[in-house]
């Protein structure tokens, strides 16, 4: 069973809530080491200077923050480290806002909240966000990092994702389609009925990743001694009027319904 | 989450401020209408971020070397090596991996319509966003269009990078985002890390936690609240010396490297200016923060427009047009940045000038 990775405590107005931090994910991606091609030997990164290629060992490097294109500031070590939180156990919520608030781009690592010792205070705040369905804005250090987060719900269990920062995130606007490239009324109810002919439920269950399977069966086969048959990746090609195609697909879609 | 290591030379930290990368060109198939895209990424690296140098303030980078020969090696040089439990390493070519991505390694196939509510933010990976990169960008319209219109998002998947994704295709102000998911399998679910089982609230202690949430309720949520705060912090230390001329190294960084491993960095307003529309433009995410249905009843109510209103506020106040031509180039500059202005490191005095007054 994996194990709690930080403790904390909720903090909201004068209430807390104790809680432990799970990992919410699991990495299933299939590792590779880099590899010399002629002599198989594992592959080392080195840092070195970028205008002579002379490696520079850890004691001499140092990290500079640039303040212009023209110049940098070197930060030392001893200067950086006046610059570190203070550690602390408090996650402060400083708000409550509506979720759809805060679009997917915004959202990076999700963790699991589990009640540290006592779990009443912890099931009373599950109820009290599921009553008033918001989302909560915390800001916490953790290992010498500070942290922005939302607080939510997933499965009945308290939930915090670290969020990306605002200087990450881009949105757009003033996106107008010229004449020539703005759909007609006609394709566009014909695009809406493909929309909905194949529309379902969101079933993560459906989706396996069979890449990740195919990499695995190559490599036992290979281990084995045996070799797979390659397949070659075909590319289609655009063409053809597009309400015609629009038609073509409904079509499509309500066979594969029937069948 | 830990990723396969990609066969670059390590430059990441040499990106341009405003730019971002172009990742994959493909096309999506709705039915049998193809629509080719392009894809970037949608997160930005940290604008402040630092960099590596030496004692003397020499920039640093990562090389590969053979741990045999000690020798340079180029991209064309690496190969990639499964381990196994008995320690044996099975070899994988490119050609390999190229084989293994599936029939429509260039498309995302679109599988279905769902409502972007039903998808659990703790399935969300990474953004991207779509470009139209084809003659006409008319198809991309139209399902852009049509997913506003249903409400619905379209979930598909795609290779990318020997790595098959599973992906929701998001409209949003005309443009389609694509926000890879994370497999079912890569999810935990809460009994296997041992949470307990739902115990019966005491209402007391509800009733108490509600009101504080109340009380913490707000209709907006400013940038200032998901601010970088250690990037002030960084960039105020940084000053201080500057102004005492300690640790200062002159031109630095001035010659931009390309990245290498295939990932191209572009401008994104110049893309979607481009492909997409004249009038495009690309801003911080400020604007997608305030409850939209709360501005509306605001409006509603006394009259006066919320939307676009509030945003830049704080530089606008502070900088009146007057005061603006007064500047010099490195002041533009600097609000340039603040602004996020994308493109700003080509413009000259007079395009920052205009791209400024056009941003507030």
């Amino acid at each position: 069973m994996p194990r709690a990775i930080w403790r904390g405590s909720l903090r909201l107005g004068r209430r807390r809530v104790p809680v432990k931090l799970y990992s919410a994910v699991e990495d299933r991606t299939v590792h590779f080491r880099l590899l010399h091609t002629t002599d198989l030997a594992p592959v080392e990164q080195r840092i070195v200077r970028k205008d002579t290629g002379k490696e520079v060992p850890k004691e001499d490097q140092r990290k500079a923050l640039p303040l212009s294109r023209s110049h940098a500031v070197i930060l030392q070590r001893d200067e950086l480290q006046t610059l570190e939180p203070a550690a602390s156990r408090d996650v402060d919520l400083c708000r409550f806002v509506a979720r759809e608030l805060l679009s997917d781009q915004w959202y990076d690592r999700p963790y699991y909240l589990g009640p540290d010792g006592n779990s009443d205070a912890y099931f009373s705040l599950v109820e009290a966000l599921e009553r008033t369905d918001l989302l909560g804005i915390a800001r916490w250090v953790m290992r010498k990092k500070r942290y922005v987060g939302a607080l939510f719900l997933h499965d009945g269990y308290l939930m915090m994702s670290t969020l990306r920062r605002a200087d990450q995130v881009l949105s757009f606007s003033g996106i107008e389609p010229a004449k020539s490239a703005k759909p007609t009324t006609n394709e566009l109810k014909l695009a809406e009925q493909l929309v909905s002919s194949i529309a379902s439920d969101f079933d993560p269950t459906a989706w396996h990743n069979g890449y990740r399977k195919r990499v695995c069966a190559l490599i036992e086969a290979k281990a084995r001694g045996k070799k797979l048959e390659p397949v070659k990746p075909k590319r289609r090609a655009a063409r053809g009027d597009l309400a015609e195609n629009l038609r073509a697909s409904i079509a499509a879609a309500r066979e594969r319904e029937v069948a | 989450m830990p990723r396969r290591a990609r066969k670059t030379n390590g430059h990441d930290s040499e990106r341009a401020a405003a730019a971002v990368r172009s990742f994959w060109s493909g096309t999506i198939s709705f039915g049998l209408v193809s629509i080719p895209v392009d894809l970037y990424s949608a997160t930005r690296p940290r604008q402040k971020s630092m960099k590596l140098v030496d004692r003397d303030g020499n920039p640093l980078g990562r090389r590969y070397e053979c741990s045999k020969e000690g020798k340079r090696l180029a991209n064309d040089d690496l190969v990639r090596g499964y381990e196994t439990d008995s320690g044996k390493l099975i070899v994988i070519t490119d050609e390999e991996f190229e084989s293994m991505a599936p029939e429509e390694s260039r498309d995302i196939e679109l599988h279905s319509f769902v409502p972007f509510e039903q998808i659990p933010p703790i399935f969300y990976d990474r953004p991207y966003f779509l470009a139209p990169s084809g003659k006409s960008s008319k198809a991309y319209h139209l399902l852009s269009e049509a997913m506003q219109r249903s409400g619905r998002v379209a979930v598909g998947s795609f290779v990318m990078r020997g790595r098959e994704y599973l992906v929701a295709i998001v409209s949003e102000n005309g443009v389609l985002r694509a926000e890879t998911l994370r497999y079912a399998d890569e999810i935990r679910p809460p009994k296997s890390i041992g949470l307990p089982k739902r115990a019966k609230a005491n209402s007391k202690s509800v009733n108490e936690l509600r009101k504080e949430i109340k009380a913490l309720r707000k209709d907006r949520l400013g940038v200032a609240e998901l601010e970088d705060r250690e990037a002030d912090t960084l960039q105020a230390l940084a000053r201080e010396k500057e102004r005492k001329g300690k640790d200062v190294i002159e031109q630095y960084g001035l010659e931009e490297e390309a990245p290498e491993g295939g990932a191209q960095v572009v401008d994104l307003m110049e893309v979607l200016r481009k492909s997409l529309s004249k009038r495009a433009s690309v801003a911080s995410a400020e604007r997608a923060l305030t409850d939209k249905s709360a501005a509306r009843r605001e409006a509603g109510s006394n009259g006066k427009r919320s939307g676009n209103g509030g945003r830049h506020a704080r530089s606008r106040a502070a900088r009146s047009e007057a005061k603006l031509k007064q500047a010099s180039k490195s002041e533009l500059e600097k609000l340039a940045s603040d602004l996020h202005i994308t493109g700003r490191s080509k413009m000259d005095k007079a395009a920052l000038l205009n791209a400024i007054l056009r941003a507030r």
